[in-house]
């Protein structure tokens, strides 16, 4: 079951549901509206290898924007640090930015339990488009358990967003 | 509501959710792990099926603008609960899409999952390594419903197999 707006506002007043900052116009029906963070991190090398580590740079948008192109992958941070030890976050795009071809996410929409942080957007663009800082970009829905609940301790937790992946860590043992 | 990851591991236990192998380490809070198989189908233009590849321990590297179609390692399903596929944030990092839009699994479709890998830059995937996630969901207790369609005993990566398309073309 999916929580409702006010839901997710009693859910962040008991601390069940940590949005920081929060603000309350940025509820939806059942939904919360998130913004993008103003880092980008993006790969230098041509071919990636999921077997190693990959050079990365790590930049500040400025507030002009930066213009996304098709043919790269962007990680950049939510200006927002969210997540639960008790219901599971599933994030997507705002319908307004899939209608501008912009992916916030590479088939990896779905959160941990105990993942708390700012979290790497994955974004691609179908064609070119300019992104700004602090533009709301996405929305994150949070989803009742069933079952004991274990929190995450993966390898992402002590980073600060935007992290490349770390899929070489441990990934191939 | 979705089942966390000892939720899973009790179900497997019971018999409700198929995933074999299972390795308790593959478990997270919320979901559980699948791994690559062994071979790739490239895809052309129309959807047709150019070329297998199978996979070394080098790897291969995926090109963008194509599709390549792989297989998980794992046979997955459940009976009980519905199954959604999904990739894993390291490999989405990398830019790897794991499926085109088609995330949901069919209550009662036991079998090595069809993967549709797209990638946004050139990246080297490896045969078995660890790819993307499945997580469960209950449902209204119940449900008769079991598929039993064109898809279901596949242990290879299958290719479209949805005649309707012809038909619509015709």
């Amino acid at each position: 079951m999916i929580l409702t707006g006010p839901e997710i506002e009693t859910g962040v007043a008991n601390g069940k549901i940590i949005i920081r900052p929060f603000r309350k116009r940025q509820l939806a029906p059942n939904s919360y509206d998130f913004r993008l963070g103003n880092r980008c991190c993006i790969y230098t090398q041509k071919i990636l290898d999921a077997a190693k580590r990959n050079k990365t740079r790590t930049f500040t948008i400025p507030k002009g924007g930066l213009i996304l192109k098709p043919n790269r992958i962007y990680l950049m941070n939510t200006e927002e640090t969210m997540g639960s030890e008790h219901y599971v976050p599933i994030i997507r795009g705002r319908s307004s930015v899939g209608r501008l071809g912009i992916f916030i996410d590479i088939t990896a929409d779905l959160i941990d339990l105990g993942s708390i942080n700012q979290w790497t957007l994955q974004l691609h663009a179908v064609h070119p488009v300019r992104v700004y800082p602090g533009m709301s970009i996405g929305q994150v829905t949070f989803w009742r358990t069933r079952g004991p609940r274990v929190l995450y301790s993966g390898k992402y937790r002590y980073h600060r967003s935007p992290v490349p992946s770390l899929a070489y860590q441990h990934d191939y043992e | 509501m979705i089942l966390t990851g000892p939720a899973i591991q009790s179900a497997v236990k019971r018999g409700d959710i198929l995933l074999e192998p299972f390795d308790e380490s593959d478990l997270n809070p919320n979901s559980y792990n699948y791994h690559l198989g062994n071979s790739l189908l490239v895809l052309g233009s129309g959807g047709k099926a150019l070329r297998k590849v199978s996979l070394s321990s080098r790897g291969h590297v995926l090109k963008p603008g194509r599709v390549y179609l792989g297989a998980t390692l794992e046979r997955i399903g459940s009976d009980r609960y519905v199954t959604l596929l999904l990739g894993r944030s390291s490999i989405g990092r990398l830019g790897i899409f794991l499926n085109v839009t088609a995330d949901l699994g069919h209550l009662g479709s036991c079998s090595h999952w069809t993967l549709e890998l797209t990638v946004v830059q050139r990246v080297r995937v490896y045969p078995h390594m660890k790819i993307g996630q499945v997580s469960f969901w209950l449902t209204n207790e119940n449900s008769s419903h079991r598929y039993i369609g064109r898809y279901h005993r596949d242990s290879q990566p299958v290719g479209n197999r949805d005649h309707a398309i012809t038909r619509m073309r015709q």
